[in-house]
């Protein structure tokens, strides 16, 4: 079945899509809004490639049905530099080359600052860290991306 | 696979929904992080989902010694709870086990129960608190004890037209969740240990997870903790008999000798763990 669910994506205007029931979340906003910044990994919550904010709150997209997130607000990689918290994220793996291929940068960049919001500004790094744990990175470039880490804790972005 | 979604605002009209079979095979949807992937791989047949995301279920609240868990409420709540994990600090860790932390803001007690997963990383110490499924259906609500809700591997005691609402837990200051695995997070534990001393017992309650057919309470074991600080020779006892008298199983994660080791040194650690306040762990 198909009904219509109204989006509200990177703070732009709710907009009305017809979607089907069964449709994910990753697919319509790749393949619907043309959003391709959020990243298909492997489709079954293992790897974070396809991470958005729902509500400031990280959420596998992969694992999350369209309609679910009727009158929620989505922000994808595409729209995390309007928040500071994303701006700091974004310079700090610029700063410190914090990708390789860069296939699994814009979950990470999203997972890092809703993280980064949701355990506040003075959480140790440790704890990001872990709770960054649910990202994968195929190229194991995990080095800069902690040393990106690092870079934010200290507020030095 | 394609099906259709129903989000109902009601419980009446979700557990009217769930009644009616027209369309096909109908299932509950929570989070969805083990229903989507069923439907995916086949192992859920269902034609239609009934959203519980519109009930008012959401839900965390204490009635004295007893925490109330709603059954739609995302594992992440539960976990950055201060007051649930300085009150049961086991379920808390046993929720920190739980994938990472976008799953838990999806994941859910409800899913986790509904599922009924061998290696569950809730279930354990749902068993060693021994807490109370609080159910709703067609023909009213009825609660009963997790260890016979839970009826075997993926098999659970709820009716077709029946909703988990709500999980009552009884405070256990005194308790524990450890686990082993290959990776820490989203992986799935090749063996999990929960133990709790909790008011309404005399003993310790020990439950293991990771080990077919459905996590489970061992007696044999608790025997031997009988005491508040149990003597090194007793938790040695309660090791040897979790090892003894558990079912193992190998599978890709873990052969059955490599399990009963673990075992016994997940028992150790746990029952030393559960000494320490939650703050200094
Ligand atoms: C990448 C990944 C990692 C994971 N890691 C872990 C882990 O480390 N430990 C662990 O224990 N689990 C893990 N899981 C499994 C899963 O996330 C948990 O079991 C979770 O708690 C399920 O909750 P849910 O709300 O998503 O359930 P759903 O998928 O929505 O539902 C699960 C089942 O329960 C039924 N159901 C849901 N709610 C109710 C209700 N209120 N009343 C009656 N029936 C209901 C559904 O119909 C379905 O059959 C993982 C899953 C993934 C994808
Ligand atoms: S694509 Fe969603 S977690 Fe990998
Ligand atoms: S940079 Fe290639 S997957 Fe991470």
């Amino acid at each position: 079945m198909t009904s219509e669910v109204a989006l509200t994506v990177n703070g732009a205007a709710p907009r009305r899509l017809a979607v089907p029931d069964s449709e994910r979340l990753l697919d319509t906003l790749r393949w619907r809004l043309g959003l391709k910044g959020t990243k298909e990994g492997c489709r079954t919550g293992d790897c974070g490639a396809c991470t958005v904010l729902v509500d400031g709150e990280t959420t596998l997209s992969c694992l999350t049905l369209t309609h679910e997130v009727q009158d929620r607000a989505v922000t994808t990689v595409e729209g995390i530099a309007e928040d500071p918290e994303g701006r700091r994220v974004l310079a700090a793996f610029a700063a410190e080359d914090a990708l390789q291929c860069g296939y699994c940068t814009p979950g990470f960049v999203v997972s890092l600052t809703g993280i980064r919001k949701e355990l506040g500004a003075s959480a140790p790094d440790s704890a990001v860290i872990e709770a960054l744990q649910g990202n994968l990175c195929r190229c194991t470039g995990y080095l800069a991306i902690v040393r990106a880490v690092a870079r934010i804790g200290n507020g030095n972005p | 696979m394609t099906f259709s979604l129903a989000r109902p605002s009601t419980i009446v009209e979700a557990l009217r929904l769930l009644a009616d079979d027209t369309e096909g095979p109908t299932a509950p949807l929570a989070g969805g992080t083990d229903l989507l992937l069923d439907l995916d791989d086949g192992r859920s047949t269902a034609r239609r989902l009934v959203s519980l995301d519109k009930l008012p279920w959401k839900t965390l609240a204490w009635d004295g010694p007893r925490l109330n868990v709603g059954a739609t409420l995302p594992l992440a709540r539960l976990g950055s709870d201060a007051t649930v994990r300085a009150r049961l600090p086991g379920l808390s860790e046993g929720v920190d086990a739980v994938g990472s932390l976008a799953l838990r803001h999806r994941a859910t007690l409800g899913g986790n129960l509904g599922r009924a997963a061998p290696a569950s990383d809730l279930l354990p110490i749902l068993l060693a608190v021994d807490a109370t499924v609080r159910l709703v259906g067609t023909a009213g609500r009825r609660e009963l004890p997790v260890a016979r809700f839970l009826r075997g591997s993926r098999q659970v005691d709820l009716a077709k037209d029946e909703l988990i609402e709500s999980v009552s837990i009884p405070e256990a200051r005194l308790s524990t969740y450890v686990w082993q695995r290959v990776r820490p997070a989203n992986d799935v534990s090749q063996v999990g240990v929960a133990v709790a001393r909790s008011g309404s017992s005399a003993s310790w309650r020990l439950a293991l997870g990771g080990v077919l057919p459905v996590p489970t309470r061992i007696p044999e074991a608790e025997v031997h903790l009988t005491e508040e600080r149990p003597r090194p020779e007793d938790v040695e006892l309660a090791a040897n008999a979790a090892a003894t008298h558990a079912r193992f199983v190998t599978d890709k994660r873990a052969s059955e000798a490599y399990r009963r080791r673990l075992v016994a040194t997940l028992v150790r650690r746990a029952v030393a763990r559960a000494q320490i306040p939650p703050g200094e762990r």
